[in-house]
């Protein structure tokens, strides 16, 4: 394989970052795409795609295309994901895996007894200064990592708030826990605790404080304290209630200290990086991520973050869900 | 002349806005009528923002106002808190996320989507254009109806949001882009069908280019006088907004001023004005808009 022949299921907001993307990168073909709004297909279409299709299932039914992008609501994952493989096209999925465990293990297992590669999205691991944390760390410049923070916290789906001329509808499924899993922690918590995992390794037990600012049937904010098979300890915080988007990382070492962040740019900024680069600074760990499932699959290498890990990270949530400490 | 009353809020309890509500009223000489049975009012909900953007009226202000009604009138006054969906925003959710439904139970207060209520069609003309509008029930059948409004910026075509424009979200109908193209007639128009009584401007905190406290509230009967004042402490020259303009000329209000309280240009020294960084970033927006790169650029 010189180049993996893609289609992408779902055009949201993820969705199209990712088939801006695949436009770019030469070790991708992207041949098709499909979702249920006519005016996204009809944006793809004039974007250069040939195939658009309004169901996944067409797609899937499509013999020149090696792998996928699933970029849909959480609750549509398991029922995608499953038939996805079983009509033997890798996968890459977006995070969270599924809304529950079960349905997580279900999306692992289908992808190994049909010999599928699946890919989680987790786009900070693709992050230039959070890999060279990870580098410092792994060169004994920090010592033992004892205590460490992590944070993203951000507008979460009420997407395009006050710093915005013209604010978008937010789908209803966004306000539905029996479609989303649970709320700011698993939406955006579950970067940082993926992120953790990666640097720390396994978690040995996990306990939250949960808050509702915004009265809905799920969390908006999230402190969770976590304890390490390592040893180290940390602490994260997750929300949805900034008008922005920041994501810290924090450690204290034996010998150092050291600290990373992505977040958004001055539009301004971001503006003039549109113009002069391909992919602005801020989408940049997306870009590298979707390279670098397409080089796994021209390698036949197995790629990380994997749906393993997707299944470790949803157990650590559901931890979480179930030590909630309850703080008035 | 409109009275319009210009009074500080000391801090951020509802006892305290309470008072500078009850101050602001006083100088405009404003008292309730003691038969009223049925009140409406009008916040300003746009989108989910969180009040301490700005963006949105803060529950707690009308809390207070709530507060008042009831001690100035009775305590079995039928209160109603109204909005309608809107293209980004369902009611059913901004209740919710913006704390009005919290504030529904501890005051016992109705809710009203305005787009899921009974209607009646009214034809109104302004500016030269004639108007098919639906009005709701619950706005006709109140014997008050008060406009709870923010002070904020707005696209270049409307330029700025106060009690005229709060009223363009009491149209019933979801889809309002629709009304673009008139907009500022289509703002007149309601005001002059809905025809509400009293503005209060819940100024505590305002949005301009950044967030900030300023601690202000305002009161007029008049519409039109009291968006004079707030686009001046805004920085926007009145006579460049039409609806403005367009309102004062179909006699809903009047653009002469009687200041009452702190001297407007207390509040125009603090209010975060344009600067000129936020300009030229809207001026390249329209212009990459104008060039249909916009979407190329993922800039919608």
């Amino acid at each position: 394989m010189q180049r993996v022949r893609l289609g992408i299921i779902g055009l949201g907001y993820i969705g199209k970052i990712h088939m801006n993307h695949s436009l770019k990168l030469p070790n991708i073909d992207l041949v098709a795409v499909s979702d249920s709004s006519k005016k996204a297909l009809s944006e793809a279409k004039n974007a250069g795609i040939k195939k658009t299709f309004t169901s996944y299932e067409q797609l899937l039914h499509e013999s020149d295309i090696d792998a996928v992008i699933i970029a849909l609501p959480t609750h549509l994952h398991f029922q995608c994901a499953i038939q996805a493989a079983e009509a033997g096209k890798h996968i890459f999925l977006e995070k969270p895996i599924a809304r529950n465990v079960e349905e997580a293990k279900g999306i692992v297992t289908a992808a190994h007894n049909n010999s599928v590669k699946l890919m989680m999205g987790y786009h900070l691991r693709f992050n230039k200064t959070f890999h060279e944390l990870k580098t410092k760390m792994a060169n004994g410049i920090l010592g033992d990592v004892e205590v460490a923070y992590a944070t993203f916290i951000s507008s979460g789906p009420f997407f395009h708030r006050s710093e915005s001329n013209t604010p978008l509808p937010v789908p209803d499924w966004w306000f539905n826990r029996e479609l989303t899993g649970g709320g700011a922690l698993m939406d955006v918590g579950i970067h940082i605790i993926n992120l953790l995992r990666w640097y720390f390794g396994e978690i040995k037990q996990i306990k939250s404080h949960l808050g509702y600012r915004f009265n809905l049937d799920f969390e908006d904010s999230a402190i969770c304290l976590i304890k390490f098979e390592s040893g180290t300890s940390a602490v994260i915080t997750a929300g949805w209630f900034l008008q922005g988007y920041q994501v810290k990382i924090e450690f204290f070492g034996t010998v150092g200290h050291a600290f990373a962040q992505h977040s958004t740019k001055s539009s301004l900024r971001t503006l003039a990086q549109r113009l002069t680069l391909s992919v602005p600074e801020f989408y940049q760990p997306h870009f590298n991520e979707l390279r670098y499932f397409a080089n796994c699959l021209i390698r036949d290498s197995s790629p990380s973050p994997s749906g393993e890990d997707g299944v470790k990270d949803l157990e650590a949530i559901y931890q979480a869900y179930h030590n909630n400490l309850h703080l008035d | 002349m409109s009275f319009v009353s210009f009074v500080n809020i000391q801090n951020d309890t509802v006892n305290s806005m309470k008072q500078s509500i009850i101050n602001s009223l006083d100088l405009i000489e404003y008292s309730f009528a003691k038969e009223t049975k049925n009140v409406v009012i009008k916040p300003n909900m746009c989108y989910y923002w969180d009040y301490t953007t700005g963006q949105t009226t803060d529950p707690n202000f009308v809390a207070a106002l709530i507060e008042v009604i009831r001690e100035k009138i009775s305590p079995r006054t039928n209160i109603s808190i109204v909005e309608s969906d809107a293209s980004a925003m369902k009611c059913k959710y901004a209740f919710k996320l913006l704390g009005y439904e919290k504030l529904s139970q501890d005051y016992k207060v109705d809710l009203v989507n305005l787009s899921e209520d009974k209607t009646k069609t009214t034809k109104v003309s302004s500016g030269g254009y004639d108007f098919k509008l639906q009005i709701p029930q619950t706005i006709q059948n109140a014997d008050l109806k008060i406009n709870v409004p923010k002070i904020k910026y707005s696209v270049p075509k409307v330029k700025m949001t106060c009690a005229l424009k709060n009223i363009f979200g009491c149209n019933p109908y979801p889809k309002k882009f629709k009304y673009h193209p008139q907009i500022s007639e289509v703002i007149v128009a309601l005001n002059k069908a809905l025809n509400f009584d009293l503005c209060i401007i819940d100024g505590n905190r305002v949005s301009g280019i950044q967030p900030r406290r300023i601690g202000l509230v305002m009161a007029s009967r008049d519409p039109v006088a009291i968006d004079v004042a707030a686009s001046k402490i805004a920085g926007i020259n009145p006579k460049v907004v039409r609806y403005i303009q367009l309102a004062a000329n179909e006699g809903i209000g009047t653009t002469n001023i009687i200041h009452r309280g702190i001297p407007l240009d207390y509040y125009k020294a603090i209010y975060p004005k344009r600067g000129i960084q936020k300009t030229l970033r809207r001026k390249a927006f329209e212009l990459i808009t104008t060039l249909g790169l916009n979407k190329k650029l993922g800039l919608e």
